[in-house]
């Protein structure tokens, strides 16, 4: 069956992404560019009216958004280097943003366990930083490795625990319904790097085992396929993934990978997708978006997501 | 050479073979240097570290306040105590004798302001601050809440006799650093992202005429750096950081010639005895050079 990608945003001529169900609507996120536009925002379309509202703006470069199990909204804001909680109040606070004291990378994509730990993806990632000290400046006072990142609290004095020792450019994670898999995609843009799908098997100590490769992508005369930006799951487990480009390989996708790594099914997306997440109120539509800045929705995917957490109540956020 | 040349009347500034001497490194992220000019010490802050510190000549550095809120640009008063624009505390605040605090300015229209800068008092004691946004955003100099609520980035003006703020000018992309003419007829103010500087009349009220606001010099070069902290010297030249380190410019806005500093200079203030004497915060370091000219003092005027 081919998905029909219904355009309900956008496009914004920049990146959307950080796609998220809120119970009611979806939340998503604007980076416009040039990457020192202080208007960043996160946007909420409500599907009963088809209105595309502000939910937050200034959000200096926040990416990936989850909710806690508490209904709490957390933000990788890439552009300051740290998560970010967006209190109900309207006020935002930052979470600890040093591993053993070094300031750590540009979060771009985050999950909160049921534990309440936060984990996330730190790669190097998008345009510089802008203002205060350089890129160059900060590299003494931060850490030199791109990993998975675990804060074990959502707080400002948290903890915050490397999780991957083998990975340069994760970019995407997501927890297995049972939370014992953290499904981690290495995407590098390098020609020569890895653009792979993992899964860590998340031990009992909670310390990562060795990933099992579920996917790797591979290059052809154009050059090396773009690897997954960002990925949700849907109820049975399976893996639903953003992946490809215009540039080379099999073109803009979403692809379903079993939880073994099988792939289910490819669906091709108008638009070079950044993110994918499963929203209305039976969690059986697809959202994505793209480097450009859609908004799309697919309403047959025969698929229902995998329920994450949403804001608990209307005001959630507000 | 820590000088540049760029018009012979650079000569009456600095001398051509001035030093350039380092007397404290080890920092993160320096800034808002201001000379005491009652006992004669330096104290400066340092964002990132959350500090600020003490210099004595002949005697060295000592921390003073940590945390201090990562604040950002200082002054003092006629009493002699800090003003301090707060930066990551979101407010100005004035450090008394007795080692309190009490914040000065907070909130603009009941909603929280930015992340104040750079400060400067007028002669009458009414303060003027920058509010640019961009200590929500940098990395390591972050606020409680790094939420952004008012809609600009704008200039104060704060009455502490009233303790009534107005606004004065919000169509800055990231003011930074003011100051003002020797006779207090004029307030320049710089705008980071635009390279440049512009210039207000003071008007009787002590508000500025933000409608006559004129372009006054623009800092591009392929040296790295970008306006800053800004101050004037007895005479009126305009001293403003920008490429490659503190550019000179004379009253008419024509740059007379560049201080070099080694880093990027975030800010500088005039120091010792005579004022003759330039202190440089950047980043890691603070430097100074003797100049032959008087800097404008920070209050109280010894």
């Amino acid at each position: 069956m081919n998905w029909e990608y219904e355009l309900v945003a956008g496009p914004y001529g920049s990146p959307t992404d950080g796609p998220v169900w809120d119970g009611e609507a979806l939340l998503f996120t604007s980076l416009p560019l040039p990457a020192n536009t202080i208007n960043n925002r996160i946007l909420r379309y409500d599907p009963q009216t088809g209105a595309v509202t502000d939910f937050r703006k200034w959000t200096n470069r926040v990416v990936g958004l989850a909710f806690s199990a508490d209904g709490i909204l957390y933000g990788c804001q890439s552009g300051a280097r740290r998560v970010v909680r967006f209190n109900r109040d309207g006020s935002t606070s930052p979470l600890a943003y040093r591993v053993d004291g070094k300031f750590h990378n540009q979060p771009k994509d985050l999950a909160v366990d049921q534990q309440g730990r936060i984990w996330f993806t730190d790669p190097v990632w998008g345009p510089p930083v802008q203002g205060g000290l350089r890129n160059h400046e900060l590299e003494p006072y931060s850490i030199d490795y791109r990993a998975a990142l675990r804060m074990e609290t959502p707080n400002k004095d948290a903890p915050l625990r490397r999780m991957t020792y083998d990975t340069v450019a994760p970019l995407a994670l997501a927890l297995s319904p049972e939370e014992d898999v953290l499904y981690v995609a290495e995407s590098s843009e390098e020609p020569a790097g890895k653009r792979e799908l993992r899964a860590y098997p998340i031990n009992s100590d909670g310390s990562l085992g060795d990933y099992a490769l579920l996917h790797a992508f591979g290059a052809d005369y154009r050059g090396a396929h773009r690897g997954i930006s960002g990925m949700c799951l849907d109820t049975a487990g399976n893996i639903v993934a953003a992946a490809g480009s215009e540039r080379s390989g099999p073109g803009p996708m979403i692809y379903v990978f079993s939880p073994t790594g099988q792939v289910l099914e490819t669906q091709p997306v108008p638009a070079e997708p950044t993110n994918c997440a499963f929203g209305g109120l039976n969690l059986d539509d697809l959202y994505v978006t793209t480097t450009e800045g859609h908004l799309y929705r697919v309403a047959n995917t025969d698929r229902q997501g995998h329920a994450l957490p949403s804001a608990a109540g209307p005001a959630a956020g507000e | 050479m820590s000088t540049e040349k760029f018009s012979p009347g650079f000569s009456r500034i600095v001398k051509e073979n001035a030093v350039l001497e380092k007397i404290s490194g080890g920092h993160i992220f320096t800034e808002g240097p201001v000379w005491n000019g009652q006992e004669n010490f330096l104290v400066w802050t340092d964002i990132i570290d959350d500090t600020i510190w003490k210099w004595i000549p002949g005697q060295g550095t000592s921390i003073i306040m940590r945390p201090s809120g990562k604040a950002d640009g200082m002054t003092y008063d006629h009493q002699g105590r800090l003003l301090v624009a707060g930066w990551s505390s979101r407010t100005v605040w004035r450090w008394e004798h007795d080692g309190s605090t009490t914040v000065l300015a907070s909130h603009v229209d009941g909603k929280k302001l930015n992340t104040p800068n750079d400060i400067v008092m007028k002669s009458d004691g009414v303060v003027y601050f920058t509010d640019p946004s961009n200590g929500i955003r940098n990395v390591g100099m972050e606020c409680d809440d790094v939420q952004k609520y008012v809609d600009y980035e704008a200039v104060y003006r704060l009455d502490l006799a009233d303790a009534s703020l107005t606004l004065l000018v919000d169509d800055f992309i990231n003011p930074n650093g003011l100051c003002f003419s020797p006779d207090e007829s004029l307030l320049y103010i710089n705008d980071t992202p635009r390279r440049h500087i512009r210039v207000f009349d003071v008007l009787p009220d002590g508000t500025i005429d933000a409608a006559n606001g004129r372009l006054f010099a623009e800092l591009f070069h392929d040296d790295h750096g970008s306006p800053d902290g800004m101050k004037v010297d007895v005479e009126g030249n305009v001293y403003c950081t920008g490429p490659g380190g503190v550019w000179v410019i004379d009253p008419q806005g024509n740059p007379l010639g560049r201080l070099l500093v080694p880093e990027d200079c975030a800010n500088f203030g005039f120091g010792d005895p005579d004022y003759r004497t330039m202190y440089f915060t950047a980043r890691t370091s603070v430097y100074r050079m003797r100049l032959e000219i008087a800097g404008l003092p920070t209050y109280p005027i010894p």
